[in-house]
């Protein structure tokens, strides 16, 4: 046997199999470590080198050796510390001599699987093609047509409804002097109807989010629709929401979320007497686009104080979501108990609808949803969601795309003369690229009548470093160097909720600037384009066909 | 030629001004252009004239010199627009309906005249022309007006005054409208004055319509009246300025007279507080605002937490500060930290070494200059440190030692041989305590040496009639001179331990030493051979025997005898140098797997000539034949064959209370048999080499003496350092004979500090520090208040003293 020093390379990683190579330039380099001390995953370790050279100077060869040694800021060949190519060395060198290479040649899932355990990650799809939702383009445009009218100058209404909307002729409509009115002495069931921007913030709870990042959220809604008069509501996430929130009048500007581990319900429900105001909606979750059919688990580290009270759980224990809801067999069964239920919890008051994965069993659920009366609408999440913890295989290859998923929804609704009655709520990688109002009004006029977001914000408000080249991607490890989804106070308190506030205001009326700067050309001004499929095109062939909507090239 | 052409073109000339006679049919005078005023009319004969031919008509009657002209229109497009006097006034009146765009493309010295209300756009794009309407104007007047000058005595439509500019070449555009406007007013207007009276106006709340001045950029807008609202974005509303007021006042005049409304001259001039301008914002002023209506940081303290409470609505379950953390911290909110964790861990050599011992410290005594105290520290570890770390023992620890990565592992045997002439070292003061140790070889001479040098009081029992066991009995003397061994055990026998030699334990005699001692210690070792049944076994013998025989002074003759050995270890190899050293002709090692000698044993028997064969299994020997034969159908000659696959230990003197496993005594990891007060050790309990013995009879001794001193025991189970810890590219390699100082040097030092500030010049920040103690020890500490956590001492600290672990 060797002894163990003779031991060298064996079984070691060369650098190329890593998916980012750090570049370090010594010629820059202070040997401050500022890098290493920001490196979330220790994928950068200080160490020393030895330079050794040989001078000849005489006439003669007449060698001598210089033997220098220096200090050095280097890679860690390790796949447990593999750098994430987030950039925190980036961010805090003052000399700009370190910088991640993305390296397109790694092998990184070939070796991402010690202890026989799959790559596990956060963020979202890891794909770095051109998004479906970006193919999309808008292609009626009018000038002489139709009334052309000016983002600018023109004013305009970007409102939708979340609720189940009566038709006329089912609304017990009476003539009071002249004036049409509801009559109420009619004991008809009205579902409860609210007018929402179309553009919301979606699911993510407090938990996977950091207190920091989820209460700039919260603020930034607060400020758009006290301020601003932008109705932007937002959805709690499954993770219960601090009661201070739940007893306060904003509430009304939020989705209260229940899915399978129904944690923070026992809190919400003792919070419920307290409320001065009743939630924008209720969202139950069957399913996550990003990763189908996959549950999701808080470890145990992450549940500190903050969690444990807000969720109703003890300190320091595992927090499971199962994948399905436990007592729930079938779609009429789950459909019918839980929207019965959690209608019941408000007086009927709150819509309530459903949240399932992009799916090619949607419609199935829609057409169940049809008949419910209850059901206040159906909200489908496609693959290109995020996530704070899954499996990379359920990230990156489960799921159905939102676009045609949507829209066969929407069409099978206009087959029922029941567009118009249940609203879509489309969500999965609606601005991946960053283009926001555009890949919203493409889902709203292929059927939608809102869009959820969640990367986006994060990108936009929170400077998330995360990217479909798996940048960083760190969510479920509780390391994330913004701030965003971790409980280390450390790291969280990097993150200003004020900041995020703000930027989430920002993000919105830029927004709706540019929703207006979509619909103005088009002629829409005051009715959402929902459905308004003619004015879509997209340049191939086979999606144009799928869609249904027009080719164009 | 020439002639010809001129009169085609004088003919051509002529039947022009035919047509244009019969075209211009419709002028009421003359077509001589010296009549005063040429009236055109826009309906002759119930025959509206189309836009094009009137335009035509104006044109040329001003290009004949007319200079006043008076129009009959009848909804002409564009009317009175695009003339060119050159200087000179034209005068244009205009009566009946008008079309679209009056004085369209206005030029200066035009001056409009219209009798009545005018259509769209009158004045649109106007480049100097001044238009006067006596009368409303519909939606779109003075659309991209850029100069001249409107003048409404009735009211403006929707999107009036839209897109206007001034350009600095000329005086801006003026439109004064007496009544009001409609709404969308001054739309993108970007330059020009407008001027609203505001006198009995349509719509007496507003008299600038709904949403005005919309992307206005520049210009003035005068107004008198209520308003409801413009867009502020765009626009700020203000008083007049004295030299707003001056202008208005003088132009007033002009444009009173001009719409006939004189007598109004002093209900508008009554105050300026009756006026009020909007002008646009400066792109500057558009620069400096603010995006937010109110800061985030307002509407946390002045909204957000008026409602949800102080702190915002996770104040409750939080403890630290709600204060925002730069990325790079010190002190307590550093996400690591660093730890000089110096000897946490072994070095590879002491790690390595069964025994454990720390060769590192050695060398840094040396380094110190206290040579003596650093060969005289291996008594506290082994009693025989020249015999075994000097002689026999594989040295673990220079094959774990991480200088060999660089040249060759540090001479630690060396530093064992030095030990040589050391003096026995001092005793503790007698405990009382009596312990029996059986067996007095390596692990026996190890116990016994350490329990009483912890001041016990120790029976050692020998069968034999010398102590050293199998090191005494089985090892060649060529591998090992005699006197070492005996230098050394003398130093032993200067310890005070209570010898027996030639004391069997038998089972009635195990009673005796079990009842009278506290504790019993079994090192009895492994002194019966293994053999194995074939046909003609009984003709072989067994090495240990072989080797016995020879170390007791029974020299075996083998001259030129073909030795065949069963059992290539390193016994067996023992076994073929000795037999070469007493005249062996050939020998041969067979094996029935691949061969486990190694180290020296095997070196010294490969260069006396043996030959190793394997896998070989033996089918019989034939004593007479003098052949071994073997299943593969293969034969070896073979005058003697010894068997060397291994002894067991010979028990039979046990309590049945002591439980055995397959012939070995079965102890838990401190080393204790089933019986609680006995325990065993070396090979009794497993095969293993001499140093592994030893380094059983001290840990052992360690446990015993915290047994019997009811004292806590540390436990001893450091880790390794990985090799990776160490920096080994601060040292180079080197050459030259062994010195003691020189080996010491070459340590590396692995995991103790070598004290060489190496991390105090790193340090970026200054944050470590060298403390001395009174005692002459020191240590390295951190200021946690120039700490930021980055681990660069830990990165090249030579020795992996440093650690980084997490800051909780």
């Amino acid at each position: 046997m060797e002894p163990a020093y003779r031991l060298d390379h064996n079984h070691k990683l060369s650098l190329r199999e890593f998916p980012y190579i750090i570049r370090w330039r010594d010629d820059r380099c202070k040997r401050c470590g500022r890098c290493t001390a920001a490196c979330p995953v220790k994928a950068i370790e200080p160490t020393v080198k030895i330079l050794r050279t040989i001078q000849s100077e005489g006439p003669v060869p007449t060698p001598a050796a210089t033997r220098k040694i220096t200090h050095i800021v280097e890679q860690v060949a390790d796949m447990e510390r593999y750098c994430t190519g987030c950039g925190a060395c980036v961010l805090v060198c003052p000399n700009e001599a370190i910088e991640p290479e993305f390296n397109p040649q790694n092998k990184f899932l070939f070796y991402k699987n010690k202890g026989g355990e799959g790559y596990k990650r956060g963020g979202r799809r890891n794909d770095p093609s051109i998004s479906n939702l970006d193919r999309l383009k808008f292609t009626r445009i009018s000038m002489l047509t139709d009334p052309a009218l000016d983002a600018g100058r023109h004013e305009f209404r970007i409102r939708t409804l979340l609720g189940r909307i009566l038709p006329p002729e089912e609304l017990p409509l009476k003539n009071e002097n002249g004036i049409l009115a509801v009559d109420k002495t009619i004991e008809k069931f009205i579902p409860p109807v609210r007018e929402i921007y179309p553009i919301m913030i979606g699911s993510m709870s407090v938990g996977a989010l950091s207190p920091t990042m989820w209460e700039g959220l919260a603020m930034g809604i607060a400020y758009l629709n006290e301020v601003e008069g932008l109705p932007v509501v937002m959805c709690s996430g499954e993770g219960g929401m601090p009661p201070r929130l739940l007893k306060s009048k904003y509430l009304k500007y939020f989705i209260i979320q229940i899915a399978s581990g129904y944690f923070g319900w026992d809190e919400i429900i003792y919070a419920l007497p307290h409320m001065v105001e009743d939630p924008a909606a209720i969202e139950i979750k069957y399913g996550q686009g990003a990763k189908p059919g996959d549950g999701g688990l808080l470890m145990a580290q992450k549940v500190l104080k903050l969690i444990a009270n807000i969720r109703g759980v003890p300190q320091f224990v595992d927090l499971a979501s199962p994948p399905t809801h436990q007592t729930k067999y079938s779609i009429e069964e789950a459909v019918a108990k839980m929207i019965q239920s959690m209608s019941m919890a408000w007086g009927f008051r709150v819509p309530v609808y459903p949240k399932i994965s992009g799916s090619k069993t949607a419609r199935a659920v829609l057409n169940n949803l049809a008949r419910n009366p209850y059901a206040a609408a159906l909200s489908i999440d496609g693959e290109d969601g995020g996530t704070g913890a899954a499996y990379n295989v359920s990230m990156d290859k489960m799921g159905h795309p939102i676009a045609s998923n949507l829209r066969e929804c929407y069409l099978d609704l206009v087959k029922q003369g029941k567009q118009n009655e249940l609203p879509l709520i489309a969500a999965g990688g609606i601005g991946k690229k960053g283009n926001l109002a555009a890949n919203a009004a493409a889902l709203i006029m292929l059927g939608a009548s809102a869009v959820s977001i969640g990367k986006y914000i994060m990108q936009a408000a929170a400077d998330c470093f995360g990217d479909e080249y798996n940048r960083c991607n760190l969510c479920n490890t509780g390391k994330c160097p913004r701030g965003i989804t971790t409980q280390d106070p450390k790291l969280y308190r990097r993150l200003d909720s004020d900041k995020v506030a703000e930027r989430v205001v920002e993000a919105f009326k830029a927004a709706d600037v540019e929703l207006k700067k979509i619909f103005a050309p088009m002629g829409r001004s005051t009715e959402l384009p929902i459905g308004m499929s003619d004015g879509l095109s997209t340049d191939d062939k086979a999606m144009a066909e799928r869609l249904d909507i027009s080719y164009a090239c | 030629m020439r002639a010809k052409k001129r009169t085609e073109a004088q003919k051509r000339r002529s039947a022009e001004v035919l047509k244009k006679k019969k075209k211009f049919q419709n002028l009421q005078t003359s077509e001589l252009p010296s009549f005063r005023t040429i009236i055109i009319h826009g309906n002759v004969r119930g025959n509206r004239v189309p836009s094009r031919i009137l335009e035509e008509q104006t044109q040329h009657t001003v290009q004949e010199g007319t200079r006043e002209l008076h129009i009959m229109a009848d909804g002409q497009h564009g009317i009175g627009g695009r003339i060119w006097p050159r200087k000179e006034t034209v005068k244009i009146t205009v009566e009946g309906p008008v079309g679209q765009r009056l004085g369209s493309m206005g030029m200066p010295g035009t001056e409009i005249v219209v009798k009545g209300s005018v259509s769209d756009d009158v004045g649109w794009l106007n480049c100097g022309a001044k238009i006067t309407v006596l009368g409303d104007a519909t939606n779109g007047a003075w659309n991209a007006a850029a100069q001249g000058i409107l003048y409404i005595q009735g009211s403006g439509g929707a999107r009036c005054d839209t897109m206007t500019k001034h350009n600095p070449r000329f005086n801006p555009p003026q439109s004064w409208y007496f009544r009001n406007v409609g709404d969308s007013f001054a739309e993108f207007k970007a330059g020009g004055i407008s001027v609203i009276c505001g006198v009995n106006p349509r719509n007496p709340k507003n008299i600038i319509g709904y949403r005005p001045c919309i992307g206005m950029v520049g210009g003035i807008i005068y107004f008198r009246g209520p308003i409801q609202g413009y867009s502020e974005k765009d626009v700020k509303l203000l008083n007049l300025t004295p030299q707003d007021w001056e202008w208005l006042r003088t132009n007033m005049k002009h444009f009173l007279e001009a719409i006939d409304r004189k007598s109004y001259y002093k209900e508008l001039t009554r105050s300026t507080e009756d006026w009020k301008k909007l002008i646009a914002y400066t792109p500057q002023e558009k620069r400096e605002r603010k995006w937010f209506k109110i800061s985030a940081v307002d509407f946390r303290k002045n909204m957000w937490e008026k409602e949800v409470g102080q702190g915002g609505i996770f104040a409750e379950y939080l403890s630290h500060e709600l204060t925002v953390l730069p990325y790079i911290t010190t002190g307590n909110e550093r996400r690591n930290k660093p730890v000089w964790a110096n000897e946490k861990y072994l070095p590879p050599c002491a790690y390595a070494c069964p025994t454990r011992i720390p060769s590192h410290k050695r060398a840094t005594l040396i380094r110190q200059g206290k040579i003596h105290d650093a060969l005289e520290l291996v008594l506290q570890y082994s009693p025989l440190p020249a015999t075994v770390c000097g002689q026999i023992c594989p040295n673990l620890c220079m094959n774990a030692c991480t200088r060999g990565q660089i040249d060759k592992p540090l001479a630690i045997n060396k530093y064992g041989s030095l030990a040589l002439e050391l003096p026995s070292p001092k005793k503790e003061k007698p405990t009382g305590h009596k312990i029996a140790v059986i067996g007095g070889g390596p692990a026996g001479l190890s116990a016994s040496w350490q329990l009483a040098l912890k001041g016990h009081n120790v029976d050692l029992y020998e069968a034999a009639d010398k102590l050293g066991g199998k090191v005494e009995l089985c090892i060649p003397r060529e591998r090992l001179p005699h006197e070492i061994l005996e230098k050394e055990l003398s130093r032993f026998s200067e310890i005070g331990v209570n010898v027996h030699l030639n004391t069997r334990v038998d089972s009635y005699k195990f009673h005796e030493i079990y009842k009278n001692h506290e504790i019993v210690v079994i090192a009895c070792g492994a002194h019966q051979p293994r053999t194995v049944k074939f046909d003609g076994s009984e003709h072989i013998i067994s090495a240990y025997d072989f080797l016995k025989d020879i170390n007791s002074g029974k020299k075996p003759v083998l001259k030129g005898k073909k030795v065949v050995v069963i059992g290539a270890g390193n016994v067996g190899m023992d076994v073929a140098s000795e037999a070469y050293m007493y005249g062996a002709e050939s020998v041969i090692a067979v094996d029935i797997q691949k061969p486990a000698a190694f180290g020296k044993e095997m070196e010294l028997a490969a260069s006396k000539g043996t030959k190793i064969l394997w896998p070989k299994f033996t089918e019989r020997y034939d004593h007479k034949e003098k052949k071994i034969y073997f299943k593969d159908g293969s034969s070896l000659d073979a005058d003697i064959v010894v068997i060397s696959i291994g002894d067991v230990p010979l028990l039979d003197f046990l309590s049945p209370s002591i439980h055995t496993e397959k012939g070995w005594i079965e102890v838990n990891d401190i080393g204790q048999t089933s019986d609680v007060k006995v325990f065993a050790i070396g090979d009794a309990t497993q095969p293993g080499l001499v140093t592994h013995a030893i380094g059983q009879g001290r840990v052992l001794a360690d446990i015993i003496h915290y047994q019997l001193m009811h004292a806590p025991r540390q436990s001893e189970v450091k880790q390794v350092i990985p090799y990776d810890r160490i920096r080994t590219e601060y040292y180079d390699a080197c050459t030259g004979d062994f010195t003691p100082e020189k080996e010491a040097n070459k340590c590396m030092s692995c995991a103790a500090c070598r004290d060489c500030r190496m991390c105090e010049a790193t340090c970026y920040w200054g944050a470590i520090s060298r403390v001395e103690h009174k005692d002459g020890s020191y240590e390295y500490i951190v200021d946690e208040d120039k700490c930021i956590g980055c681990g660069f001492c830990a990165g090249i600290c030579p020795c992996g003293v440093w650690e980084m672990v997490e800051n909780v």
